[in-house]
């Protein structure tokens, strides 16, 4: 008698545990939740929609359609910082090729390689405005260092205007780019040397391959995921790359500099033409995602899976 | 095993551990002398050093201020990332029907540049009336996914008879969090700290765009608009700098491990 509804009840009692469990779950995931809705998912959303209007603080909102687009192809600064930020991409493959090489060496038996990683890895987390200030500075054509340096060396008979001329001012900015990347790229890497078993070497070994075949073979296809990630990241981090940009050059001199996110920047919050730096926004992302998504297919499409063969 | 020299080696490291400071040392240089901004050749040492320009920093900027500033903002970034980021990640653990959607919007959410939201975050902060506000220059930052994870893994590795054992004993979801698993996450806090204050600290685009008084800027703000005013003809300019970087510099030697631990695990999850 006094069992019988403890049983009847059971099933009952088990879906309002689950239902009070997915409340829990949910009420944890919600602030987290709130926060990417409001600064990620609507951002994304405002931001298409933006594009195919007319609209700025002062003017009532109207549709558009694609006078934007239309706009942004014979946009001459636009197609200017566009290529300006595929140039800044493609630099970050070279940021890797010397963090491989650094961290080949890191990762060998020698003393002191503590010290060395972290020297290599200090300039990551500096506060990058800080960083563009230096280099600024270190590439000023009267007292900057790199200029003294050349001049020593008989290198240059004129000191170079660095940052205020159209040629040196975005490779400038990119030797100031990898300079901080660099150590982020070496700390991957060298997460990845570290997982790859060392037995495979001594097996590569006694089958008589020599150093730079166990480079080939062994260590380049395992540490693919790491450099795939490296990719990835110091694309991002090109793509990104508003800080140093602002403080370095502004943009210029003339357009030199500019890229995507600073035209954004100065659309929206010089010319406040919000509609116009939305529909650029929308290219921005769709390239990202482009480049990202063929960088994945290239690597074969399993990044972070070990290799197979 | 292989026998091979070492010299080489630490003659490339060197070479290049000289590239990685010699910026440093030439700024501090000038932040003492100010000798390399008038005069060439520069001199490899520094000449009488002076302490002055550290001193003209508080007479020509609210260098106080603007370090208030970027504390508070920092410290209510990354109180809110740890608290945030832990119920997240706990919830992460379970088993519930829409897991695999909140997942994927978490990574989907991953690929989301901040720098491709500025124009509607904008907008949204000033309906949400936090423009030129310190809540406002957080919230952005008030959840990271990399750390959502960081948390999740650590909160994996909790063996499930401990949850048991404390749900048995009658603690509510709420206490396991806070008296069962955090201390055992004492990992993961760290590399949420630290990851979440360096983030807030060098962030300059968003408090760029939300600030509008002078009051509210941050450091990085002020560094920008001291090189604006000033150009870069006084020492006082790199004094500032050097006043700016040396926390971050302190927090990275002192935490470095758990800064590169949050870094990498964040990256293995690809």
């Amino acid at each position: 008698m006094t069992i019988a509804p403890a049983v009847a009840n059971r099933p009952y009692r088990l879906a309002r545990k689950r239902t009070r469990q997915a409340v829990l779950v949910w009420c944890f995931l919600a602030p987290s939740l709130a926060v990417f809705l409001l600064y990620r998912i609507l951002p994304l959303l405002w931001n298409v929609v933006l594009s195919f209007t007319a609209w700025s603080p002062l003017r009532p909102m109207r549709w558009a359609g694609l006078d934007q687009y239309e706009e942004m192809l014979h946009d001459d600064v636009f197609w200017h910082s566009l290529w300006n930020t595929l140039i800044f991409i493609a630099s970050a493959p070279v940021g890797i090729v010397i963090a491989l090489g650094l961290a080949l060496l890191v990762s060998s038996d020698i003393r002191g390689r503590d010290v060395y990683r972290t020297i290599i890895f200090i300039s990551y987390p500096l506060m990058t405005v800080a960083v563009a200030i230096i280099w600024r500075w270190l590439f000023d054509e009267r007292v900057g260092l790199i200029n003294y340096i050349a001049r020593s060396l008989d290198l240059v008979d004129r000191p170079i205007q660095f940052l205020n001329s159209f040629v040196w001012a975005l490779p400038s900015v990119i030797v100031a780019n990898i300079w901080q990347m660099l150590g982020f790229y070496m700390i991957i890497l060298l997460t990845g040397l570290q997982n790859i078993p060392p037995n495979l070497y001594e097996a590569a070994a006694i089958d008589g391959a020599n150093a730079p075949r166990r480079f080939w073979r062994v260590t380049l296809p395992l540490l693919k995921p790491s450099l795939f990630l490296c990719f990835v990241i110091g694309m991002l981090n090109s793509f990104t790359s508003f800080d140093l940009v602002y403080v370095m050059t502004g943009g210029g001199p003339g357009r030199a500099t500019e890229l995507l996110v600073t035209y954004i920047y100065k659309l929206g919050f010089s010319q406040t033409r919000f509609d116009y730096a939305a529909s650029v926004t929308i290219v921005f992302f769709v390239l990202l995602v482009g480049i990202t998504w063929a960088a994945n297919r290239l690597s074969g499409g399993n990044a972070g899976a070990v290799e197979k063969d | 095993m292989y026998r091979y020299p070492r010299w080489p080696i630490h003659l490339a490291l060197v070479g290049v551990s000289l590239l990685m400071l010699i910026p440093f040392y030439w700024v501090l240089k000038t932040s003492v002398t100010g000798e390399n901004i008038f005069a060439y050749p520069p001199s490899i040492l520094p000449k009488s050093p002076h302490p002055f320009y550290y001193v003209d920093v508080w007479y020509y900027i609210p260098f106080a201020r603007y370090f208030l500033n970027s504390v508070v903002v920092s410290a209510i970034a990354v109180i809110a990332n740890v608290v945030f980021n832990a119920m997240a990640g706990y919830a992460l653990t379970r088993d519930f029907p829409a897991k695999p959607f909140v997942l994927l919007l978490f990574l989907s959410c991953m690929m989301v540049p901040f720098q491709a939201t500025i124009i509607p975050a904008y907008l949204i902060t000033g309906r949400l009336g936090l423009l030129d506000s310190y809540w406002g220059l957080a919230l952005p930052q008030f959840s990271t996914i990399v750390c959502i994870f960081v948390f999740k893994a650590s909160f994996d590795a909790v063996p499930r008879s401990l949850i048991d054992a404390a749900r048995i004993d009658g603690l509510s979801e709420w206490r396991i969090i806070w008296r069962v698993m955090m201390p055992l996450a004492k990992g993961a806090i760290a590399t949420n700290v630290i990851l979440a204050f360096i983030w807030s600290w060098n962030n300059f685009l968003w408090p760029l765009i939300v600030t509008r008084s002078a009051d509210m800027q941050t450091l990085p703000l002020g560094l920008a608009r001291f090189l604006s005013y000033q150009e870069d003809t006084t020492g006082a300019l790199y004094a500032f700098c050097i006043m700016v970087l040396a926390p971050g510099i302190l927090l990275f030697l002192l935490a470095q491990n758990e800064f590169i631990r949050g870094l990498t695990s964040g990256a293995t999850k690809g």
